[in-house]
């Protein structure tokens, strides 16, 4: 028995975007990074070598709209939380024909019918209050118990993420 | 004598929402829905979200039968039905263009594209 809402192994291929290239912080490239959550779903964060996040997924196979639980399982990784805003999230539900014969032909074949939901989550650049440039970054230090995102700036020699200071003091 | 059979719905028009500034729309989204829309043999709207009478239409189309919240992921497009129906085709994939073009292209190759020209020209 699969977990309800888990994304079998033909529709997770489909979620699979190699190569890239971080957009205007650097020339690094993308890479995929998948976390785990109490979500039944696959969580992908794409992010350059420096932890700048591009944009962060999470794709459910439901019936449901998984966006409130998608927003509150961010808030609980991203320190401040008021980071994850609404407006922020956007849906997006794969039918079968744009994802290729095999996942397609698997989709068909369902009853009853679900779709391949997803969620993104993007955070555009913005100023700080002493008008420095602040980016979405991802914090995977094992010093955490999970991943953090956190808004730091790239070009700060601290690495900035408000968890790894806490320990360090 | 009997009753004559209803026709069997057909396409009828091809929508795309979408935005001249993204690059998952122009030209890459518009170039692929001219040539869906040529398979088809139906027409092609663009709703462009920055111009205010199409962004009405658009929001609306997209909050009846696409991925709707309140800034919506561009492009999504929609193919219109004679019957009425609407069916929400593809929306725009946030990861990398490239993954967007491939989408189209699988759309292209798609056992569904291939059972509605079928039908259509039955």
């Amino acid at each position: 028995m699969t977990r309800r809402g888990a994304v079998p192994p033909v529709l997770r291929r489909t979620l699979v975007s190699p190569g890239g290239h971080c957009y205007r912080h650097c020339d690094g490239r993308i890479r995929s990074v998948h976390l785990r959550s109490g979500l039944p779903g696959v969580w992908t964060v794409r992010a350059c070598p420096t932890g700048v996040v591009s944009v962060t997924s999470y794709a459910e196979w439901t019936g449901r709209d998984p966006l409130r639980d998608v927003q509150r399982a961010l808030q609980r990784a991203t320190f401040p939380k008021t980071l994850v805003r609404r407006w922020d999230l956007r849906t997006a539900t794969r039918e079968g024909p744009e994802l290729g014969r095999e996942a397609e032909r698997f989709l068909a074949r369902q009853r009853p019918r679900r779709g391949l939901r997803v969620v993104y989550w993007r955070v555009y650049p913005f100023k700080a209050k002493d008008a420095t440039e602040r980016r979405l970054m991802l914090c995977r230090r094992r010093a955490h118990a999970h991943p953090v995102f956190f808004a730091g700036d790239p070009s700060s020699a601290e690495w900035g993420c408000p968890i790894c200071a806490r320990r360090s003091r | 004598m009997g009753h004559p059979m209803p026709a069997a719905p057909r396409p009828r028009r091809l929508t795309i929402v979408l935005a001249k500034w993204c690059p998952h729309c122009v030209p890459l989204s518009v170039v692929h829905g001219r040539r869906l829309a040529r398979q088809l043999r139906v027409p092609l709207r663009i709703l462009d979200i920055d111009k205010p009478r199409e962004e009405r239409a658009a929001d609306a189309l997209v909050r009846a039968h696409g991925d709707a919240v309140p800034d919506y992921l561009i492009p999504q497009v929609f193919l219109e039905w004679s019957n009425g129906d609407v069916r929400h085709l593809l929306t725009g994939f946030s990861e990398q263009v490239p993954r967007t073009d491939r989408a189209w292209r699988d759309l292209f190759a798609s056992d569904w594209l291939r059972s509605v020209r079928t039908e259509a020209r039955a």
